[in-house]
């Protein structure tokens, strides 16, 4: 098991900057996801780890050893790649087997070792076919159960769970979090799906045009964004765009002629004058009068869509619209004027920027 | 394939770890290859070309393109469309060896486009009975008939006993006068029937995958019948037109086997005025006096003429080749079943068509099993002496030995040197990969005869007094020949599997710890070995029947000639007697090699590949 650093990796492609600065320290045993929009870079960043990938500039470390140059075969990572890349000519035990031979490991230990991996992927009586004649989530299995038979330093999963649908892919997902969790491996783990990153991590990197944004654990990066990019990728959200009054313990931001209090969560903070944007969660809402802490936001409702536990709702405040999950014991009129309240520490403050 | 990295020491960086020894013997074996067996030699060529009295000097091209011998824009002599005793004469106008070979060249490649396109609108286009038949026969002129399909030719429009001015005239008393097809017009003749499969194979590519919905969008559009096909289809399928016409060009322009063939056939010193005749003569003279430098600077300008048109229509069919851009789903493309009247009509031209241009190879086997090359208009009676003398005829058998020998040879250098280039270029990220992927190209477009002065001038000098000089022993030059002729396709083919191997395949290997070689070995050799052995294949078929370096390198020791060579002897000299049997039973055991490879590739390995790869 190891600790990965990053310090200064570049890599470009041509003009495209696919990793662009990217210093991260990935501790041991831990559960790591690159999240990101597809072409953000996260999966160059991993094939960096992996050593498929060499950087222009910067440098890799797997403990205190620098394997910037070293090249794939020599590292002892585990990949699992997206489209499983399962060896087609060869069977299933052939595939999990290959890389106990490749390092020259006897005959009847590889036997034992493949029986065993295989039994924890549960594929156990599948050892004999050919990965065609395997469902998606089965050669998934085997393109899990082949990494895991060399013991790996680190784990590196690129996007696994894309090709499988959506109630395997969250069975896949808790089973992977289970076996990482198992053999205390350090993870990393590649995927565009939030949710998914959200529910194995124990760290989370938001990547975008090949930079870090903000590395943290899921919570921190759901309840505080440090930028407008990651409040939007992230979770659902409204924002409206104002301007800073007063900074003091809560920044007062001016939206048309109501006035807000919120929080930043942004590292620089904001100053009186600033052009920012307010970010709210739909479920941090209430439609409740509660006590003074609170923003009070009157709008008109626009829709309203009963949806099981809550009741969603969409709101016209001025130009902005507002999403808001209700109590679903009562009926909502579209047309009507309706107040909702959020608390002023969840009414996140950040500096406008545009996003594409 | 990232080139040479922004700085130096990243891109010493790159080699140092991309380089491992595998990879290292591969690229080293690609480039040595290459240079040896084809820029050197080449570059030989063109130093002799450019050297006058011991000077660098344009004298012999000057020489060439001024001389009435080899341009002449008046006529040199030579008959077309004659009529003297009945007989119209059809053997061309000559305007010199150079512009007779460019002329000729020039018709063919017009010839084969017209027949090619018109064949493969029919092929992709309409329903009739008989269709896969008919598909299998258009492509007969693909087997291998080297000088004896000119000579079958010669002897059937022979003005006093062919076979066909007999039937034509004296049976069917269907035309006026008896022809006479010879000379200049005999070669185009016979190049046309031999090449047109190049230009329809190539053509009924690109017609099957154009989209049906681009054609029937225009149709929507109000746009039908001739319109259509010239604002749609023809544009789309001009790329195929375009690179298969190049190819019956540069295969017209290197051609010797119909030269050969005329001349064996009836001696007309007009068979003997084009470039690719004069070059092979000039190796009779090589054994005491060396070749002369004019013939060099002739096979410079043949070879200046195929490589730039050959670049120029790669250029241009790399910047037409229109992706189409449809998504998903195959489509069923448009076939039409014609009226009962069309239908026949287009049965009888498909008839038509086959008899012409299967009458060398149908000759060839009556050539081979009768005594028909003595006999007159018709045979009179089967033989087996003529196939008999290739288990009992010493010289017969060891040409075909030799040629066995040399074939089996070069299929092993050219897999190993082609798969090497092909991995490299395909899957490594080595620099300078674009030199190596553009000269493993150039022998397509490198006339044989040209590539055969270069190795005479270069060998018999370089490495004089060595196993590979040619005065020695010829035999590994035209190995060496055969190897680097047929390279592109080897390389392209092999290229073709890699690219079905998805780089995670590779990717993955490595991650688990395999090193380049046995990641190579491992993964991508099981899953590419069925590409290799069908390139095997189909060079094995290629080097058996090539003719360039073997009529011209194997004149140089007696027992080392290979069957090609043994058969351009026998049809060029003892055309009156019947030996010339002897040759087309060598061809058709070449013919039969061919029909065995093509079976194999197809049924067994399951391959689609068009027999000259073009």
């Amino acid at each position: 098991m190891v600790n990965v650093r990053l310090i200064n990796v570049t890599k470009r492609f041509g003009d495209v900057i696919a990793a662009d600065d990217v210093t991260l320290d990935i501790k041991d045993g831990e559960f790591f996801t690159f999240l990101g929009p597809s072409g953000c870079g996260k999966t160059t960043t991993m094939r960096i780890v992996a050593g498929l990938e060499f950087p222009n500039e910067g440098k890799v470390f797997y403990d205190d050893k620098d394997v910037t140059q070293l090249p794939s075969f020599e590292r002892n990572t585990g990949m699992v790649f997206q489209n499983y890349a399962l060896w087609p000519h060869m069977t299933v035990k052939e595939n999990v087997a290959y890389g106990l031979n490749v390092r020259k490991v006897p005959k009847d230990e590889v036997n034992k070792k493949v029986q065993e991996i295989l039994e924890l992927v549960k594929l156990g009586g599948l050892g004999d076919r050919f990965p065609n004649q395997l469902s998606g989530g089965q050669q998934q299995r085997v393109a899990l159960a082949r990494v895991l038979a060399i013991n790996p330093d680190i784990l590196l999963l690129d996007e696994p769970l894309s090709n499988l649908d959506a109630k395997l892919r969250v069975e896949m997902r808790e089973e992977i979090k289970e076996i990482q969790h198992r053999l205390g491996i350090t993870t990393i783990y590649v995927t565009h799906d939030q949710e998914e990153a959200m529910a194995v991590s124990d760290r989370v990197a938001i990547q975008n045009y090949g930079r870090i944004r903000q590395v943290g654990t899921p919570q921190e990066i759901y309840n505080k964004p440090t930028d407008l990019f990651i409040a939007t990728f992230i979770g659902k959200g409204a924002l409206m765009e104002g301007v800073v009054e007063k900074v003091g313990e809560l920044v007062d931001v001016k939206i048309g002629d109501m006035v807000l209090q919120g929080i930043t969560t942004n590292e620089d903070g904001v100053k009186p004058g600033d052009r920012v944007a307010c970010v709210m969660r739909p479920e941090c809402f209430t439609v409740d009068e509660p006590d003074e802490a609170f923003n009070i936001i009157e709008g008109t409702l626009e829709w309203s869509a009963f949806v099981g536990s809550i009741t969603e709702l969409k709101l016209t405040v001025g130009r902005f619209s507002l999403l808001c999950d209700a109590p679903s014991d009562r009926t909502y009129e579209a047309g009507a004027k309706l107040k909702i309240y959020i608390p002023k520490s969840r009414t996140i403050v950040l500096p406008w920027m545009d996003l594409d | 394939m990232t080139s040479w990295g922004p700085n130096f020491d990243e891109t010493i960086t790159r080699l140092r770890r991309e380089l491992d020894p595998m990879t290292l013997i591969q690229v080293v074996i690609g480039y040595l290859t290459l240079i040896v067996f084809l820029v050197l030699p080449l570059l030989s060529m063109v130093i002799e070309a450019f050297i006058y009295q011991g000077a660098v000097s344009l004298y012999w091209f000057w020489d060439i393109l001024t001389s009435v011998e080899f341009t002449s824009l008046a006529s040199q002599g030579g008959r077309m469309f004659e009529v003297r005793r009945g007989i119209l004469i059809l053997w061309g106008i000559d305007h010199g060896i150079l512009l007779n070979s460019l002329i000729v060249a020039f018709s063919v490649a017009i010839a084969c486009s017209v027949i090619g396109i018109i064949l493969a609108f029919i092929m992709a286009r309409y329903v009739f009975p008989g269709k896969q038949m008919f598909q299998v026969l258009l492509l007969v002129p693909l087997l291998a008939t080297p000088f004896v399909n000119a000579y079958v030719i010669g002897k059937l429009f022979d003005p006093r006993n062919g076979l066909i001015n007999f039937i034509l005239v004296d049976l069917l008393h269907l035309l006026p006068w008896r022809l006479d097809i010879d000379g200049l017009f005999g070669i185009t003749f016979a190049q046309t029937l031999a090449y047109y499969p190049i230009v329809y194979m190539n053509v009924v590519a690109s017609l099957n995958s154009i989209d049906p919905s681009l054609e029937e969008m225009a149709e929507n559009l109000g746009a039908k019948g001739l319109r259509l096909f010239r604002t749609v289809t023809f544009p789309l399928m001009l790329p195929g037109l375009a690179a298969g016409a190049i190819m019956t060009f540069i295969f017209s322009l290197e051609d010797l086997g119909a030269p050969i063939g005329f001349v064996g056939a009836r001696a007309n010193p007009l068979a003997r005025k084009v470039a690719s005749y004069q070059i092979y003569s000039s190796f009779a003279e090589a054994l005491t006096g060396g070749i002369s430098p004019k013939t060099a600077a002739l096979a410079f300008i043949i070879l200046i003429v195929t490589a730039s048109s050959y670049g120029a229509v790669r250029w241009y069919v790399n910047r037409r080749s229109y992706a189409m851009l449809s998504k998903g789903g195959r489509w069923s493309p448009r076939v039409k079943k014609p009226s009962t009247r069309t239908r026949t009509l287009v049965v009888v031209f498909l008839l038509l068509i086959i008899g012409l241009a299967s009458m060398p190879q149908i000759g060839t086997v009556i050539l081979a099993t009768t005594d028909w090359a003595t006999s007159g208009t018709l045979p009179t009676e089967f033989t087996t002496k003529y196939l008999s003398t290739l288990w009992t005829n010493s010289q017969v058998t060891q040409a075909v030995l030799n040629s066995l020998l040399y074939s089996v040879v070069a299929v092993a250098a050219m897999i190993l040197v082609g798969s090497s280039i092909a991995y490299i270029v395909g899957k490594r990220d080595i620099p300078g990969n674009k030199v190596l992927d553009t000269l493993a190209t150039i022998p397509v477009a490198i006339p044989g005869i040209s590539l055969a002065i270069g190795y005479f001038l270069f060998f018999s000098d370089v490495f004089r007094d060595t196993p590979l000089d040619p005065l020695i022993d010829p035999a590994l030059l035209i190995i060496c020949a055969y190897m680097i002729r047929r390279l592109p396709f080897t390389t392209r083919s092999v290229g073709a599997g890699l690219q079905q191997v998805d780089k995670s395949l590779e990717e993955s290997s490595m991650n688990l710890g395999a090193n380049h070689p046995t990641t190579f070995y491992r993964i991508v050799l099981p899953l590419i070995i069925s590409h290799m052995i069908n390139g095997a294949i189909l060079g094995f078929v290629y080097s058996m029947s090539e003719v360039s370096a073997s009529v011209t390198l194997g004149a140089l020791r007696e027992d080392r000639v290979p069957i090609t060579f043994f058969i351009s002897q026998i049809v060029y000299g003892a055309a009156a007697t019947g030996s010339v049997s002897i040759g087309a039973a060598l061809c058709v055991l070449l013919m039969t090699v061919q029909i065995a490879a093509m079976a194999i590739s197809n049924f067994i390995l399951k391959q689609k590949t068009s027999f000259l790869g073009v």
